[in-house]
């Protein structure tokens, strides 16, 4: 290293305006990058946590039948360090009859209000509660939620309950479906919604608009029972009135998922604790015998009974710390289940990998499909932009190019006075890294401002558009799930963006710069 | 004592692979100290030997006798040295004084003379002789009557005052050979003479030899000896020599050797 090239570069890249524009180009293109990794990653960490909201950190899960004794794991599992919580859940689908007269598959989720929300972040899902300030985008205040906040305080009781007191005033189980179920609110500009009229349809083609916001009205759910071996029954429906809704953030939950008091679903589906024939006994429909009462025939009644206990599908886990790494938990908790299992051996699925054995999954696995999905994708987008990007390095090199050529001269006068071909090699180089420098540290900074007020530039594109009768709102949330454009600044991806784009200087030069090098000294004197 | 002698000299340029042979089995000898003006008309071959002598470029493997070629500076073979050798040769032994300045236009007059030092030393080296290079540098700069010239850039410059400027960044380095290349040819003649007297001067204060090229016979008086080139060879010049050079002197039998 020479002190004449570090002198050359600071001299050439103030002279000339091309060196700029290479710089220019680094910068849009590292900026690009950046912004589109910031948004897709905080697409990706919004998914995520939406779908931890209502998971918990790790399921233990036997589908359809369900096992029993939960309350012996759960105590179990809240006696470990590692554990914070633990709550009991069945999940099984069922129908869900709606007030506009249509009918909603759904998934059904039977929690007992105050466990669950330990276990999951469900009280800050609840949409129908007090608020204080308007949504950020909410100028007009449509929000009802700013108003009556007695009877959306009440509705959060209810809610957190998954109870609501009828009109004895006796508590009667409730179902909160999350806010897309019912398609009865309106989604609105500024992101949140207001009750809507849903459109009932006759028969006879007239329609009318049922009046009654969801969160007031009353839903039929109905079910399918299985019995001890999983075959299905007749189904079975139960009137629930709508406590609340909640929004998880992620739409495929709260488009298709209703939150159930337990006990009731329990019944429903003849999970509950019960009395019942003991296996030993085998009916006889034919084992007649006289009603001791009445006098009169009738089959002889079951002379042994045992208990039943209640069960469920599964048992929801939250661990101590932020659970972003569930796998430890996973692992301590299949420990805790392998105990609880040689307790009541043959009376509970068995623990192990194979089939037949209870499965245990973490928030990850559980979303494994659509996290994945979205990481795809974002590596899509980005090699498709990295793609896009590398045509920063073409770029440079043909500036470069150009400008080796025009300082061809100045290379045959550092050759006669004794620069060596590593030397004038050495001088592009490190002009290009200078480039790459300045693009780079300018390109995120350009970055940085973008996704710091991504929002409001967005609003802005938006309002300016709106002027001149263009649709110019691209994430609109009337259409998208989230309000906010989602960003996240990662130090790591702002590393490998700052490299990225000094590498594609350093490679954009390294051409020209072989070139300068081997330039005949003589022929570079003479150029003209 | 001879500073540079040269034998079997040849070069042959290609032009669309048609072979332009430029100088032709060419014999040298310049002693130390000795100012050697080489005439020619355009398109003799001067700017060529003087490239050879300065090691910007390489000569031919053999001449069209079949002899290999010979350049040997105080006794050190510059046709046979690495690239890197050359190099260091042109960054310590050698200054060259180009017709056209050749100077960096982004560079100021201080830092264009500067470029020698900042070529020949590495960082550090050049940082601990930073205040040593500059002062002489200026030193230099004033004894061309640049002194008050050190902020400006080539452009600000009146053509006598850029060949200044390339005569002080070629004597930076303290070099034992100048090569100067027509250093007036772009010059009105008096400022050429006042160059000259510059160069002159110079040569005498740093005891160098000089081997100039011009086709200007009258410039070329000034030299202890003159060489005229024509057809890629050399011949003994007709004007009288001076200093060094005057008859019966080691000068005139180099010359007398020059042209065989």
């Amino acid at each position: 290293m020479r002190v004449y090239q570090a002198l050359l570069t600071r001299r050439y890249l103030f002279s000339k305006i091309m060196p700029l524009l290479a710089a220019v180009a680094v910068a849009l293109c590292s900026a690009m990058v950046l912004i589109v990794w910031s948004v897709m990653g905080g697409f990706l960490a919004m998914l995520v946590d939406s779908g931890r909201t209502l998971t918990g950190d790790v399921a233990v899960t036997w589908s359809n039948v369900g096992f029993a004794h939960y309350d012996d794991l759960i105590e179990r599992l809240e006696g470990d360090p590692m554990v914070q919580a633990a709550a009991p859940m069945i999940e099984t689908f069922g129908v869900l009859s709606l007030p506009s007269g249509r009918q909603e598959t759904v998934i059904v989720r039977a929690v007992e209000g105050a466990s669950y929300a330990r276990v999951t972040d469900y009280e800050d899902t609840l949409y129908w509660v007090p608020r204080e300030q308007p949504m950020p985008k909410d100028h007009e205040e449509e929000d009802w939620r700013l108003r009556s906040h007695e009877v959306w305080a009440m509705h959060r009781e209810f809610g957190l309950a998954l109870a609501e007191p009828g009109d004895d005033g006796v508590l009667r189980p409730a179902i909160v479906p999350g806010i897309a179920v019912a398609d009865a609110n309106i989604r609105k500009p500024w992101g949140g919604f207001v009750p809507g009229a849903p459109a009932v349809a006759a028969a006879d083609g007239s329609f009318r608009f049922h009046q009654q916001a969801i969160f007031n009205d009353e839903v039929t759910l109905y079910v399918a029972p299985q019995d001890e071996q999983g075959r299905v029954l007749d189904m079975v429906a139960r009137v629930f009135p709508v406590a609340n809704e909640f929004q998880s953030g992620l739409y495929e939950i709260d488009r298709r998922t209703v939150l159930v008091e337990l006990g009731a679903i329990q019944a429903m589906l003849n999970m509950n604790e019960g009395r019942r024939l003991a296996p030993s006994v085998a009916f006889d429909p034919f084992d007649i015998g006289f009603d001791p009462e009445t006098g009169e025939e009738r089959v002889a009644a079951p002379r042994e009974f045992v208990r039943d206990p209640a069960r469920v599908t599964t048992v929801l886990v939250r661990g101590v710390g932020d659970g972003r790494d569930p796998r430890p938990l996973a692992q301590r908790v299949r420990e805790i289940y392998r105990e609880f299992a040689e307790v009541h051996a043959g009376r509970v699925p068995p623990e192990g990998d194979g089939m037949g054995t209870i499965r245990i999954q973490t928030w990850e696995d559980q979303n494994r499909t659509l996290i994945e999905a979205v990481k795809k994708e974002t590596a899509l987008v980005l090699i498709l932009f990295g793609i896009i990007s590398f045509t920063a390095v073409f770029l440079v090199l043909a500036i470069f190019w150009a400008m080796v050529s025009e300082k061809t001269r100045d290379i045959g006068i550092l050759r006669s006075i004794g620069a060596s071909r590593g030397g004038v090699a050495w001088l592009w180089l490190r002009y290009g890294a200078a480039i790459g420098l300045i693009g780079t540290v300018l390109g995120l900074a350009i970055a940085f401002a973008v996704i710091l007020n991504i929002n409001a530039i967005h609003d802005a594109i938006g309002a300016i558009g709106s002027a001149f009768g263009m649709d110019t709102v691209i994430w609109d949330p009337s259409i998208y799930y989230f309000a906010r454009i989602p960003t996240e600044i990662v130090p790591w991806k702002v590393a490998v963006v700052f490299g990225g784009g000094l590498l594609s200087s350093v490679v954009g030069a390294l051409i020209p710069a072989i070139r300068a090098a081997w330039m005949h000294p003589v022929r570079a004197l003479g150029f003209e | 004592m001879s500073i540079l002698r040269v034998e079997h000299l040849s070069k042959t340029y290609h032009l669309r692979r048609e072979p332009v042979p430029v100088l032709r089995d060419l014999a040298l000898t310049v002693e130390q100290g000795e100012w050697l003006a080489v005439l020619g008309s355009s398109g003799s071959g001067k700017s060529t030997l003087l490239h050879l002598l300065g090691g910007l470029d390489r000569p031919d493997k053999a001449s069209s006798n079949g002899q290999p070629p010979v350049i040997d500076f105080q006794n050190h073979r510059l046709d046979r040295l690495s690239q890197a050798a050359l190099d260091r040769y042109r960054s310590r032994d050698v200054g060259f004084v180009f017709q056209f300045y050749h100077l960096i236009p982004e560079l100021t007059v201080l830092e264009n003379v500067l470029l020698g030092p900042m070529i020949r030393r590495g960082r550090f080296a050049y940082s601990a002789h930073k205040r040593e290079a500059k002062d002489r540098a200026e030193s230099l700069l004033e004894t061309v009557g640049l002194s008050h010239r050190l902020g400006h850039r080539p452009a600000e410059l009146s053509g006598g005052e850029r060949q200044r400027v390339a005569i002080a960044r070629a004597l930076i380095n303290g070099p034992k050979l100048l090569l100067a290349d027509e250093p007036t040819g772009n010059l009105d003649r008096a400022t050429g003479q006042k160059i000259l007297d510059a160069v002159a001067s110079l040569r005498a204060e740093h005891g160098l030899t000089m081997v100039m090229v011009t086709h200007d016979p009258v410039l070329a008086e000034r030299a202890d000896r003159i060489l005229r080139l024509e057809q890629g060879r050399l011949q003994p010049g007709d004007g009288a020599t001076h200093g060094r050079g005057v008859p019966g002197s080691g000068a005139e039998v180099g010359a007398a050797k020059d042209h065989a």
